[in-house]
């Protein structure tokens, strides 16, 4: 049977085709005590990893496709989304192919790695589930995220989950679920934390400076609010010199928007503090004894 | 139904067509071992001569067993003689008296790439003739106690339970690529490559001192 005749002989060596496009860019991250885990890289010089993987911040190696051992640094990390960002000395890696579409329910993928110096490591699934938002386990707000039934190998975390044409999906991570369940953070997301930490070293999240918590609105306040939107988070807490605090926002105040869109939910709030608002003047959209008022407010960063 | 449905069933009927008539070929030289003792083994129709067929197994398939029979799948059960064993990669070669058994298709296990789309079939738990599929996931090597030192793995996805162990690793054209083994490490998901086996067979067919009975 030629691999015309047998699709299966055809599909096994575009899987070929595809762990052979993409191993290129993952690379092998020596950062902690135990065996060493994966990471992909993300431009010539630099790779992106799982941060629970870079125990230490000296002595950073890490092993690219041809067997070229190089000493790496960390640019910065992104510990809530388990990310972290390591700049090669040297350069001289494949940038990996980010996917054009999101992964979807059902689709073939591999999970590739690059724990040890024997080369290239798959598995093969099927997106299982896509969620999100969730909190992870170390205190970020996960927007998005997606579960495959591939073999989460040891020292696959901060290596890429890729689609049939080796382009990448997402970053696996045992790292971010309670009991070390593997999951994968999108490319969209994983690709824009490795923009931040590349620009400030950091990943930014804006601060207010509130406790709240959510509340129904009542029905007449939200024909005064012009726009059917059940809930808003009431004020039960302005922190002293706060962002909130010298705008004017006191306790009792429901917030139910911000920069021009609708806050329903603490998540909600946490993911929209979570972009590029860090520093900007913001309208933030309140109901206050009943009236809809906007109080401008300039968010903070959360240190 | 549109036109989505369509074009996913007629690639999902093509691609069980494919994995359907390799594992009806596959099948035809998988054997069933019984060593008298406990459970059931998997072995293959490796060769074959003027007077039967030369079945590969795991050694710590037929290891103690008093009364080796071997059937195949045309229902056929046939007593089996030990012919050579080697503890260091856990193979064990058999022999039973039959005419024109089919054999094995033989892939070159040299030349493996990860990500290679991979059968195995075996007996897990008992039950016969049970297909599991993968791919190849890494290709690495594993410490002996015996001379070789050091032997070639291949480490697979596809799920494998006891009963797998001896039965054929076969790639998308139904080739045996590997003989499944739950041995190295208590690791499941290991095979030992094929040329490592044909090997084994060529040293024990060479040496007709090693025949034993």
């Amino acid at each position: 049977m030629s691999s015309e005749q047998n699709l299966l002989a055809a599909l096994s060596d575009a899987m070929v085709e595809a762990v052979a496009r993409a191993g290129d860019s993952v690379v092998l991250v020596d950062a902690r005590r135990r065996f060493p885990a994966s990471g992909i890289a993300y431009s010539s010089e630099l790779a992106l990893t799982a941060d629970h993987v870079v125990e230490r911040e000296d002595d950073i190696y890490i092993q690219l496709a041809d067997g070229s051992r190089k000493s790496a640094s960390l640019v910065g990390r992104d510990p809530g989304a388990d990310l972290a960002l390591l700049r090669v000395s040297g350069g001289g890696l494949t940038a990996a192919e980010p996917a054009l579409e999101p992964a979807r329910v059902g689709q073939l993928v591999l999970a590739l790695g690059r724990p040890t110096e024997e080369g290239i490591q798959a598995s093969l699934g099927v997106v299982s589930a896509v969620g999100g938002p969730a909190r992870t386990g170390r205190g970020g707000l996960l927007e998005k995220f997606l579960r495959t039934d591939t073999i989460p190998y040891p020292g696959f975390s901060g290596g890429p989950l890729i689609d049939a044409a080796g382009r990448v999906l997402g970053l696996n991570t045992s790292g971010l679920a309670p009991g070390g369940m593997a999951l994968t953070l999108p490319t969209q997301l994983a690709w824009q934390t490795a923009e931040a930490l590349a620009r400030h070293g950091r990943v930014r999240r804006g601060y207010l400076g509130i406790r709240s918590q959510p509340v129904m609105i009542p029905a007449a306040q939200q024909r005064s609010l012009g726009r059917e939107q059940e809930t808003g988070l009431l004020l039960i807490g302005v922190e002293e010199d706060s962002p909130a605090a010298s705008g004017g926002l006191l306790i009792g105040d429901i917030l139910v928007g911000l920069a021009g869109e609708p806050i329903i939910d603490p998540d909600q709030l946490l993911s929209r503090l979570a972009g590029s608002l860090v520093g900007q003047s913001v309208m933030v959209e309140i109901l206050r004894g009943g009236q809809p008022m906007t109080i401008q407010v300039t968010i903070g960063e959360r240190k | 139904m549109n036109f989505t449905t369509l074009a996913f069933n007629g690639l999902s009927d093509a691609l069980a067509a494919s994995a359907a008539e390799v594992v009806r070929e596959v099948q035809r030289s998988l054997v069933a071992l019984h060593n008298g003792r406990h459970g059931v083994g998997a072995g293959m129709i490796w060769r074959k001569d003027a007077e039967g067929a030369y079945i590969l197994t795991n050694n710590h398939v037929v290891a103690q067993g008093r009364s080796l029979r071997a059937s195949l799948e045309n229902g056929a059960v046939f007593p089996a003689r030990l012919i050579a064993e080697d503890v260091e990669v856990d193979l064990a070669l058999l022999h039973i008296e039959t005419q024109d058994p089919p054999t094995i298709t033989l892939a070159d296990s040299r030349d493996l790439h990860v990500g290679q789309y991979v059968l195995a079939i075996g007996h897990p738990w008992g039950q016969r003739g049970v297909v599991t599929a993968g791919l190849i996931s890494s290709l690495s090597k594993a410490h002996t106690r015996g001379p070789r030192g050091e032997i070639e793995i291949i480490r697979s996805d596809a799920r494998l339970a006891p009963g797998n162990s001896g039965g054929p690793l076969v790639n998308a054209w139904g080739a045996v690529i590997g003989v499944n083994t739950l041995i190295v490490g208590g690791d499941q998901g290991i095979a030992l490559p094929s040329h490592i086996a044909d090997e084994f067979v060529n040293l024990a067919l060479s040496q007709p001192t090693s025949k034993g009975d």
